[in-house]
Parts: C-alpha cells; sequence; structure tokens
C-alpha cells in the first residue's frame, strides 16, 4: 500500500481511494493480491512491478529503470518488463532504461 | 591540565550545541504543526495510528499500573497525613501533588518506556533501510509525513493518559479517604474542590504537552542520526533515551521554578 501513499500525499486523495487506485493498477500487472504485503514478503518481479507502479503514481511520471536485471536476476530477456511498462502505458509519460552494454543481448532489437 | 580543560570546554560546547540545534529542530516541528498544509491525508491516517498505538492500546496497561501505583501512592501519603497530623492539607496534598505533579510524571514515564523507545528504534530502522531516502526521493517532507503525527500524538496522548490517570488517582482516593479518615464522598469532593487551583491545572497541562512534545521529538531526532549501519541502532537508541530522560527532568525542574514564581 505504499503505492497508495504517493496519492494520499500529494494530492491528498482519501486513503480508501488511493488503496483502491493502488489495488486497481497492480491488478492491470495481475498482481492484485500483493496488494497488503510487506517488501520482504515479495518476490523479485513482485517487488520490480511494486516499484513501477510506485515510481508510475506520480504525476506527469517519467520512469528511470536502472539496471532492471539486477533487480530481476533470473530474468532472460527483457519481456516481463516491456510486457508491464505497456500494461501501464497510460499511467507515465516516459521510461528510460540503463543498463551496462554486456547486457545488450539481454534486451534483444528493443 | 591544560587538556582537561580543552576536553571540559569541548564537551560544554558540543552539550550547549546539541542542546541547541534540538531546540532549533523543535522549532521547525512546531512551526510545521500549524501549517495547513501539513495535514494531507497521508499525514492523518499517520496521526489516527499513531494515536491508536500509543493511547489506545496501551489502555488496560496504564488503567492496572494507575490503579495499582495510584492506590498504594494514595494510601501511603494518606496514612502520613493521619499520623503527623497535617489532615487539614489533605485537599492540597492530593490535588497539588498527586493530581498535578504525580500523575503527569508516572504517565512521561510510561509512555517513554513504551512508545518513545518505539519511536525512536522505529526512525533508525527507517534510516537504515534508506526508507527515509525513498520518501524523499518521491518528495514526501519527513517533517510533515512522519515527524508531526508522532509529535502531535506525543502531546495529545500525554494529556489525555495524565487526565485519566487523575481521575483514578482521584477515584481511588476516595476508597482510601472513607477508610483511612471515614470520610463521606461529599465531604471528600468539597475538599478537593476547596482545593483546586486552576492555574495549577493549567500548568499541568500544559507541562504534559511540553512533555508529549519533547518524548517524541527527541527519539526521532536521535532515530534519524543513525547511520547506514545496523550497528548504529542500538547507539542512537540509547543516546536517544537518555536525553529523553534528561529532557523529563529539565521540564520537571522548570514547571517547579514556573510554580514557585
Amino acid at each position: 500500500m505504499n503505492i497508495a501513499l504517493i496519492k494520499e500525499y500529494h494530492e491528498d486523495m482519501p486513503r480508501r481511494q488511493a488503496q483502491q487506485l493502488a489495488v486497481e493498477y497492480l491488478e492491470r500487472v495481475d498482481l492484485g493480491h500483493i496488494a497488503y504485503k510487506r517488501n520482504p514478503a515479495l518476490n523479485p518481479e513482485e517487488r520490480f512491478c511494486g516499484m513501477l507502479l510506485r515510481a508510475a503514481m506520480v504525476k506527469d511520471a517519467m520512469i528511470l529503470i536502472d539496471q532492471p536485471f539486477k533487480i530481476i536476476p533470473h530474468l532472460k530477456d527483457i519481456q516481463f518488463i516491456t510486457t508491464a511498462l505497456k500494461k501501464i502505458d497510460d499511467l507515465y509519460l516516459s521510461c528510460h532504461i540503463y543498463d551496462y552494454k554486456w547486457m545488450e543481448e539481454k534486451y534483444g532489437e528493443l | 591540565m591544560m587538556s582537561f580543560w580543552e576536553n571540559l570546554g569541548r564537551r560544554v560546547i558540543q552539550m550547549l550545541t546539541a542542546f541547541a540545534d534540538t531546540i532549533v529542530f523543535a522549532g521547525k516541528v512546531f512551526i510545521r504543526i500549524f501549517r495547513r498544509k501539513t495535514y494531507s491525508s497521508a499525514m492523518r491516517e499517520v496521526l489516527l495510528n499513531q494515536i491508536y498505538f500509543t493511547s489506545v492500546q496501551i489502555l488496560p496497561v496504564f488503567l492496572m499500573v494507575s490503579i495499582l501505583f495510584g492506590s498504594l501512592l494514595i494510601g501511603i501519603v494518606f496514612q502520613l497525613l493521619k499520623e503527623f497530623g497535617l489532615t487539614g492539607f489533605f485537599g492540597h496534598v492530593l490535588m497539588g501533588l498527586i493530581v498535578t505533579e504525580l500523575s503527569p510524571l508516572l504517565t512521561v514515564l510510561l509512555i517513554t518506556l513504551r512508545s518513545a523507545a518505539a519511536i525512536n528504534t522505529e526512525m533508525a530502522v527507517m534510516k537504515v533501510n534508506r526508507e527515509i531516502k525513498t520518501l524523499e526521493m518521491f518528495r514526501i517532507d519527513v517533517i510533515d509525513y512522519l515527524l508531526v503525527p508522532r509529535v502531535i500524538n506525543g502531546i495529545i496522548s500525554i494529556v489525555l493518559l495524565s487526565s485519566l490517570c487523575s481521575i483514578v488517582l482521584l477515584v481511588s482516593g476516595t476508597l482510601f479517604s472513607w477508610l483511612i479518615f471515614g470520610m463521606s464522598i461529599d465531604v471528600y469532593t468539597n475538599i478537593l474542590l476547596n482545593a483546586t487551583n486552576f492555574s495549577d491545572i493549567l500548568i499541568a497541562l500544559f507541562k504534559c504537552a511540553i512533555y508529549g512534545f519533547f518524548i517524541t521529538l527527541i527519539p526521532i531526532r536521535f532515530g534519524l542520526r543513525a547511520s547506514h549501519e545496523l550497528t548504529s541502532i542500538p547507539i542512537v537508541v540509547s543516546q536517544g533515551m537518555v536525553n529523553v530522560f534528561a529532557a523529563i527532568l529539565i521540564i520537571e525542574v522548570l514547571s517547579l521554578l514556573t510554580k514557585l514564581l
């Protein structure tokens, strides 16, 4: 529910409304069930999506992902991340991914 | 010999600087309390949770301690008054000592042991886990979101719990005045009303508010001093708690001086 905090604080959105919105966004990435879990209870994919949504909650969000394969080390390619980004593409203005040159092959044609 | 004076001087300067820093920090937080922008939906939620953790969850233990300790204390004081033939001062002792001095002190000690220690540790853990940095990254003001709700909660909780403690003490006083002096409730109430000094009660409530402000502010301040290493947590917690107890003593002495003047 840390995702809801951004709206509660910056837009003074009532708690229930902000939490409903956070759950709705989590459901978009098929993670509605993690809404009330704490960070240590999440697996790397869930944690990544949580961080992504938290970043997207800011008004006119510009998302910058630094070394995504460090957050989800077992991923073989970028597909999981691009799919998650597509599902919430109306929530941010732009997204930039930064990584080392030697990780290039994991990104394919992206 | 010179190094002794140098060390002493350095210590005094450090102490005075730390004291001045705390006062400046307290001023900053105090100003935020009166700023409308501080009261966002997120802050109000934290405030409600804090009041629940500090004032409501503690109620069973607090009531039990107040009843046991209060009854014991009142029994001893009444017995002493009777032995020394000071029955005439009964009302003044009850209002002046027990209600305006001992119940705020008992309350602040209980809340310090339970909540101030928890707040100190919570802040230190948040600093170590870089949660404070994450909040700052999202432009969430740490003073507004974390500090002000805890400080307001401290003020509200101490004032309310101290008043509750006073009520418990006065009720046990009814029982002991009947047992020791054979006094009826009417006479007891009359003596209490005659001994009540409105300004003393105001000073006591003001003192409770000051207690509440500082016993939450100091642990927060020390908790935020933690570095990013786990080993810094016990250090800042022990420093914070020592400083809280020093603050309690200073406030107690200042309130006594206010009464004397």
